[in-house]
C-alpha cells in the first residue's frame, strides 16, 4: 500500500506531545476500567463482591470458578460450546458466501448487477429490530425455531461482508490475472478457487473476524429463536443467569466470572490477530 | 397456510445450498413423538423447576413405553411467548410449565389443551382451592405442580435483639415499621409491593377480584376497593421513608438482607429456598410466622405457584396425564421434586411429605417451620386469573416506581392499571362490563 | 460456446447462496411482517374464545403511530441518542487524529485498549458497567464514600440515561476510531507537507485538511452509529435486572419484543417493525447519498 506513510519521517525533530499522550491513555483507561474490575470482581466471593472496596482482590477466585462449572451440570461450557458453534461456523460460511458473491460483483460485468448491488447494500441498511420478530415466526412455521439453524442459518447472510469482500477483490485481485487465467483454459469455478481466493484471503480474514464477533456479541438473534438453555450461546446464558424468572435470586458472582470468560477468548483473538486486521477495508480507503 | 408452503421450499433451498459441508451440529426440530400404540411414546416436557430432568429420569427408567425427554426452558417469562409461536406453527412440547396467572391467556391464545375428561385421575389429590387454579371458564386447563402461599418471613435474632413483636395485623406491621426506625434508624421492617405480584397476593384475603367473567364477558376490578385499601395501606410507609423500596432480587436488596438492613420479606413459600443464596451470612437467623392479617381473616394469598399443561399439539394426552399424575401427586413423583427440585408441592400428599423434611437453611433454627408453612397453604384465598395478566404487571411494576419517584397517588397507578388491562381486551375482542 | 456464455451464467452461481440466504432471511421476513403487520388475533367471542387471525387493514398502523408508550419509547431513543451518538464520534474523531500525530507516546498501547470494549459482548458491557453503577460496588461512589461526599445515583430516572449512553460510547469509540484512523493512514503524507512548510499547526491541518478529506469515513460511522442506536436492546435490558428506572418500554424495541412475546400482540409488534425499518431506511439513504457522492463514483 502505497498510501501509508513510512513512520519516522516526520516524527523527527518534533516535540514529545505530552497533551496529546495524556488524553489517548486517559481513553485507554477508560476502556479499561471495567476490564480491571471484572478482572478483580471475579476473585471476590458472594459476601465480599457487595462488601469490599472496588478493585480489591477477594479469596472466591477458584471457587467461583468451581461453581461457575458445576452450575447446571456444566451448563455454562455447553453454552461456551455453543458460542464457538454459532461465531465459528456462521462466521466460515459467512465468509465464503460473501468471498463468492463479492467476487462475482467485482470481476463480471453482467445484467441486473448494479440492481444486486443496491439491494445488498439496502440489505446492510435493514435494522435487525425488524427482522427478528418476523423472522421467529417464519421459523416457527418451518419448526425451525429452538434449533441451531435458527441461530446459524441467519447469521450466515451478512451483506456488509459482501461489500467488504467486493471491494477487497476490485483492489487486490487484478483483472488481468483473472482473464489471464481463463486465457489459460481454466473454468469460472477453477479460476476463482485457485487464482482468485489466494489472493483474497487476507480480506477475508477481516471479513470473518468481524462476522465472528458480530455473531459471539449477538444477543437478540439466540435470545428471540431460542428456548432450550441448553443451545444458548454465553450471551443469552449470561443473560439468564441474571434474570431466572419468579422466585430465583439473579447469581451475580457466577454472571461476573462467566462475563470475565466470555471475554477472554475475545480479547485474546483480537491482540494475537490484530496485524491480520484489515479494518482499512470498512473505511473504503483500500483504494491505492 | 398456503404462504407456509413457499416459504419452506424456499428455505430448505436456501439451507441446503447454505450448509454443504457442514454436518456437525445437528438440530433437533423433530418432535419425535410418532408413536401409535405399538412403539414407545416420547413426551417433551418444557419446565425450568431445578432438578426435574432427574426426578424425571426415575419414571423413565420404570416406563420405557413413555420416554419424558425434559427441556430446560429459559425463564416463566421468555418461556410462553416461545411456546406459543411453536405451538401455532405445529410444533413445541406435550407439555409445559405454567404459572398459575399465565394459564388463562394459553387457553386463549388455543395452546392448553382442555383436560376435562381426565380431570379425574388428579382432582382428588388436590385442595378445591388449588384445583380453581387450573380451572379456566368450564375447563380444567394443567395439572398443579407447586403452590405458594404467602407467608411472614423475619429475622428471628434481630426481633429479639431490638425488642420486636411479630406483627398479626396490618396495623400492627405499620407501627411496627415506626418502630424499627426507632430503634434500628438505618433497618427497615421490610419493603413495599413494587411488583404486581405480591401487591395481588395483598388483596387477595380482602377478596378482591381482580378478573371475573359473567357469562360472556370479563369484569376487571383491578382498581376495586380492596385494592385501594391497600395501596393506602402502603403509600404512606413509603412517603415516610418507613419501608424500603429497593426492588427484591436486586444486587442492592440481596446486600440490605444480607446485612441485617431488612427485618422481614412477605413472600411465598419459596422465599426461604430463594433467600439463602443472597443471604447466605443470616443462614439460621430467619423464621416465618403466618402473614399479618387485616380484619383478623384467616385465609392467604398467593405469589406465585405453577402447574403443567398439556399442548394441543400432543399426539399422546392420556400419557401426558400419566406421567404428570405421577409426578406431581405420586409419592416417588413429589418427593423427587422435593428433595432435588425444593419444590413447594401442590397435592395434598406432596404437602404431608414436606413435614418429614428438613428445615431450609436460612430458617434452620424454627421447629415448626413446615407447621407454619403447611397452616398457610391449607387456607388459601380463591383467585382468578384474565387472558392478560401480564399486562397488569407490567403497567403496574412501571408505574409504581415512577408514582413513588414523584410521590403521586397510588390509586392513580391502580386506575391506569385498571385502564390498561380493560383497553387490551378490548382490542383483543373481548368484551368487558 | 463456452467463453461468451460462461461469464453470464457464472457470475449468478456464485452469487446464488447470498441471494438465496438473503432472500430467506430478509426479503421473506420482511413480507412476513408487512402480512402480520395487516391483520390481527381478535377473540371470536365469549369469555374464553380463542384467537383468529382477521384482516384488519392499516389498523395497527394507526394504533401504533398513536401509541403514546410506543412514541414515549421513541423519544426516550432520541434523548439516548443525542447523547451516545455525537460523543462517541466526537471521541472516536479526536483519538484517531491524536493517534495520527506524529510524535505520539503509547499510540500502540492506546489503539489497541481503547478497540479492546469492541470485543466486548453487549450484555458484558451492561454488566460490567451495571456493577460499575450499583451503589455498593461502584468505585466512584466508594471514592466519594471515603472522602465523605454524597454518593451519586446512576440508575436514577434522570442519569440513566447518561449512564445508558456511557455503555454505548465505551462500546462504540474503539470500533469507529480504527476505521477513522485507518482512513487518516491512507491520506497520503504529502498532502500536508505543503501545508507544514506554510506554517500550519498540527490544528490547523486537522481541522482544514484532514476532517475534510475523513468525511466519507465518519458518514460511514455515523451511519453504523444511528443502526445500532436504533436497534439498543441488550443493554437496557440487562441492566433493567438492577434498576427501576428502565420500564418494560423503554426503548422501541424492547416494546415491541414484549408486545411480540409477552402480551401476545404480534400484529401490532410487526407493524412497529415496520415503521422503524421505513424509519431507518429513510435515514440511511440520506446518508448513503451523501457517502454515496464522495466514495463510489470513482470505483470504475
Amino acid at each position: 500500500m502505497s498510501a501509508v506513510r513510512a513512520a519516522g519521517v516526520r516524527r523527527t525533530a518534533r516535540p514529545s506531545r505530552v497533551g496529546p499522550t495524556a488524553v489517548l491513555l486517559l481513553g485507554a483507561l477508560y476502556a479499561l476500567v471495567p476490564i480491571v474490575w471484572v478482572l478483580t470482581a471475579a476473585t471476590k466471593s458472594r459476601g465480599e463482591l457487595f462488601s469490599t472496596a472496588p478493585f480489591a482482590l477477594g479469596t472466591g477466585f477458584v471457587q467461583n470458578l468451581v461453581d461457575l462449572s458445576t452450575y447446571d451440570g456444566g451448563q455454562y461450557w455447553t453454552w461456551a460450546l455453543n458460542s464457538l458453534v454459532f461465531a465459528g461456523g456462521g462466521a466460515l460460511l459467512s465468509t465464503a458466501v460473501s468471498a463468492s458473491a463479492g467476487y462475482a460483483l467485482a470481476r463480471y460485468q453482467f445484467r441486473g448487477r448494479d440492481a444486486v448491488f443496491m439491494l445488498l447494500l439496502a440489505g446492510v441498511m435493514i435494522p435487525q429490530i425488524a427482522l427478528a420478530v418476523p423472522q421467529y415466526f417464519l421459523a416457527s412455521e418451518l419448526g425451525l425455531a429452538n434449533t441451531y439453524w435458527s441461530v446459524l442459518l441467519p447469521s450466515i447472510i451478512n451483506p456488509f461482508g459482501i461489500y467488504l469482500a467486493c471491494i477487497y477483490v476490485r483492489s487486490s485481485v487484478p483483472e488481468e490475472t483473472v482473464e489471464a487465467a481463463r486465457i489459460d483454459g481454466a473454468s469460472e469455478l477453477r479460476t476463482f478457487r485457485s487464482v482468485a481466493l489466494p489472493m483474497m484471503v487476507p480480506g477475508l480474514v477481516t471479513v470473518f473476524m468481524l462476522q465472528f464477533v458480530g455473531i459471539w456479541n449477538n444477543f437478540l438473534l439466540p435470545f428471540i429463536m431460542l428456548s432450550d438453555e441448553s443451545k444458548f450461546p454465553l450471551t443469552t446464558g449470561l443473560y439468564l443467569m441474571l434474570n431466572r424468572g419468579t422466585g430465583t435470586p439473579a447469581l451475580y458472582s457466577l454472571a461476573i466470572m462467566g462475563a470475565l470468560l466470555a471475554i477472554v477468548p475475545l480479547v485474546a483473538l483480537m491482540l494475537f490477530l490484530q496485524r491480520y486486521w484489515r479494518l482499512d477495508l470498512i473505511s473504503g480507503s483500500l483504494k491505492g | 397456510m398456503k404462504n407456509a408452503q413457499r416459504f419452506r421450499v424456499a428455505a430448505v433451498a436456501a439451507a441446503a445450498v447454505a450448509t454443504l459441508g457442514l454436518s456437525g451440529c445437528a438440530g433437533s426440530s423433530e418432535s419425535a413423538d410418532e408413536g401409535t400404540s405399538a412403539g414407545p411414546v416420547t413426551l417433551e416436557y418444557w419446565s425450568w423447576a431445578t432438578n426435574v430432568d432427574q426426578v424425571v429420569e426415575g419414571w423413565n427408567q420404570e416406563h420405557p413405553d413413555i420416554q419424558v425427554k425434559v427441556v430446560e426452558a429459559a425463564g416463566a417469562d421468555d418461556m410462553v411467548a416461545k411456546l406459543l409461536a411453536s405451538v401455532r406453527a405445529g410444533e413445541g412440547p406435550d407439555m409445559a410449565q405454567a404459572e398459575f396467572q399465565k394459564l388463562p391467556s394459553l387457553v386463549v391464545s388455543d395452546v392448553a389443551l382442555d383436560l376435562s375428561t381426565y380431570a379425574d385421575q388428579f382432582s382428588g389429590e388436590y385442595s378445591k382451592g388449588t384445583m380453581s387454579l387450573v380451572t379456566v371458564g368450564d375447563g380444567v386447563f394443567a395439572v398443579p405442580q407447586d403452590v405458594a402461599p404467602m407467608v411472614f418471613m423475619y429475622r428471628r435474632d434481630l426481633f429479639e435483639q431490638y425488642g420486636l413483636q411479630v406483627p398479626t395485623t396490618w396495623d400492627e406491621y405499620a407501627a411496627l415499621a415506626k418502630q424499627v426506625k426507632e430503634v434500628a434508624p438505618t433497618a427497615f421492617l421490610g419493603g413495599y409491593p413494587d411488583d404486581a405480584s405480591t401487591f395481588a397476593a395483598y388483596t387477595q384475603p380482602l377478596g378482591a377480584t381482580w378478573w371475573s367473567t359473567g357469562g360472556e364477558s370479563w369484569n376487571v376490578g383491578i382498581d376495586g376497593p380492596e385494592s385501594q385499601r391497600v395501596a393506602k395501606f402502603w403509600q404512606p410507609l413509603v412517603e415516610d421513608g418507613l419501608v424500603d423500596t429497593t426492588h427484591f432480587f436486586t444486587p442492592e436488596w440481596g446486600t440490605k438482607m444480607n446485612d441485617g438492613t431488612l427485618l422481614s420479606w412477605t413472600v411465598g413459600t419459596w422465599g426461604p429456598g430463594a433467600a439463602i443464596s443472597v443471604a447466605p451470612d443470616t443462614a439460621g437467623a430467619w423464621a416465618i410466622a403466618p402473614m399479618p392479617s387485616w380484619d383478623g381473616e384467616s385465609q392467604v394469598g398467593l405469589m406465585g405457584g405453577s402447574s403443567v399443561m398439556v399442548t394441543k399439539n400432543s399426539d399422546h394426552p392420556q400419557e401426558a396425564v400419566e406421567f404428570l399424575t405421577w409426578l406431581n401427586t405420586s409419592s416417588a413423583g413429589t418427593a423427587g421434586m422435593i428433595e432435588k427440585g425444593g419444590l413447594f408441592p401442590a397435592s395434598t400428599l406432596g404437602q404431608e411429605a414436606l413435614a418429614e423434611q428438613p428445615v431450609p437453611e436460612i430458617v434452620s433454627g424454627q421447629d415448626d417451620f413446615w407447621e407454619v408453612a403447611l397452616t398457610a397453604a391449607k387456607d388459601t384465598a380463591p383467585v382468578t386469573w384474565g387472558p392478560n395478566v401480564q399486562v397488569a404487571f407490567d403497567t403496574w411494576g412501571d408505574a409504581i416506581k415512577q408514582a413513588s419517584a414523584a410521590r403521586t397517588s397510588y390509586l392513580d397507578v391502580l386506575t391506569a392499571t385498571q385502564d390498561a388491562v380493560v383497553a387490551d381486551l378490548e382490542k383483543s375482542g373481548f368484551s368487558v362490563d | 460456446m463456452s467463453r461468451q456464455l460462461r461469464p453470464r451464467i457464472a457470475p449468478w452461481g456464485f452469487l446464488a447462496p447470498a441471494l438465496a440466504l438473503f432472500v430467506t432471511f430478509l426479503l421473506i421476513p420482511i413480507g412476513y411482517a408487512i402480512y402480520l403487520s395487516v391483520v390481527q388475533l381478535k377473540v371470536d367471542g365469549g369469555a374464553f374464545g380463542i384467537r383468529r387471525k382477521v384482516f384488519v387493514g392499516l389498523d395497527n398502523y394507526v394504533a401504533t403511530l398513536t401509541n403514546p408508550e410506543l412514541l414515549a419509547s421513541l423519544g426516550r431513543l432520541a434523548k439516548f441518542g443525542l447523547v451516545s451518538v455525537p460523543l462517541t464520534l466526537g471521541l472516536a474523531l479526536v483519538f484517531a487524529l491524536l493517534l495520527d500525530l506524529p510524535g505520539i507516546r503509547f499510540g500502540r498501547l492506546s489503539r489497541t485498549a481503547i478497540f479492546l470494549p469492541y470485543a466486548v459482548p453487549g450484555v458484558v458491557g451492561a454488566l460490567l458497567w451495571g456493577f460499575m453503577y450499583l451503589p455498593s460496588t461502584s468505585p466512584v461512589n466508594f471514592a466519594l464514600r471515603t472522602v465523605g461526599l454524597p454518593a451519586v445515583d446512576f440508575l436514577g430516572p434522570g442519569s440513566i440515561y447518561g449512564s445508558l449512553a456511557n455503555i454505548a460510547i465505551w462500546g462504540g469509540v474503539g470500533f469507529n476510531m480504527i476505521v477513522i484512523y485507518t482512513a487518516l493512514r491512507s491520506i497520503p503524507a504529502e498532502i500536508y507537507d505543503a501545508a507544514h512548510i506554510d506554517g500550519a499547526t498540527e490544528w490547523q491541518v486537522a481541522w482544514r485538511i484532514k476532517i475534510p478529506l475523513l468525511t466519507p469515513a465518519l458518514v460511514l460511522t455515523l451511519l453504523f452509529s444511528l443502526i445500532a442506536t436504533l436497534q439498543a436492546y441488550s443493554e437496557p435490558t440487562t441492566l433493567r435486572s438492577i434498576s427501576s428506572s428502565i420500564s418494560y418500554s423503554f426503548f422501541p424495541l424492547m416494546k415491541i419484543y414484549r408486545d411480540a412475546f409477552g402480551t401476545d400482540d404480534v400484529s401490532g409488534a410487526a407493524a412497529a417493525s415496520v415503521v422503524m425499518a421505513l424509519g431507518t431506511l429513510l435515514i440511511s439513504l440520506v446518508l448513503l447519498r451523501l457517502l454515496q457522492r464522495r466514495t463510489f463514483e470513482d470505483e470504475r
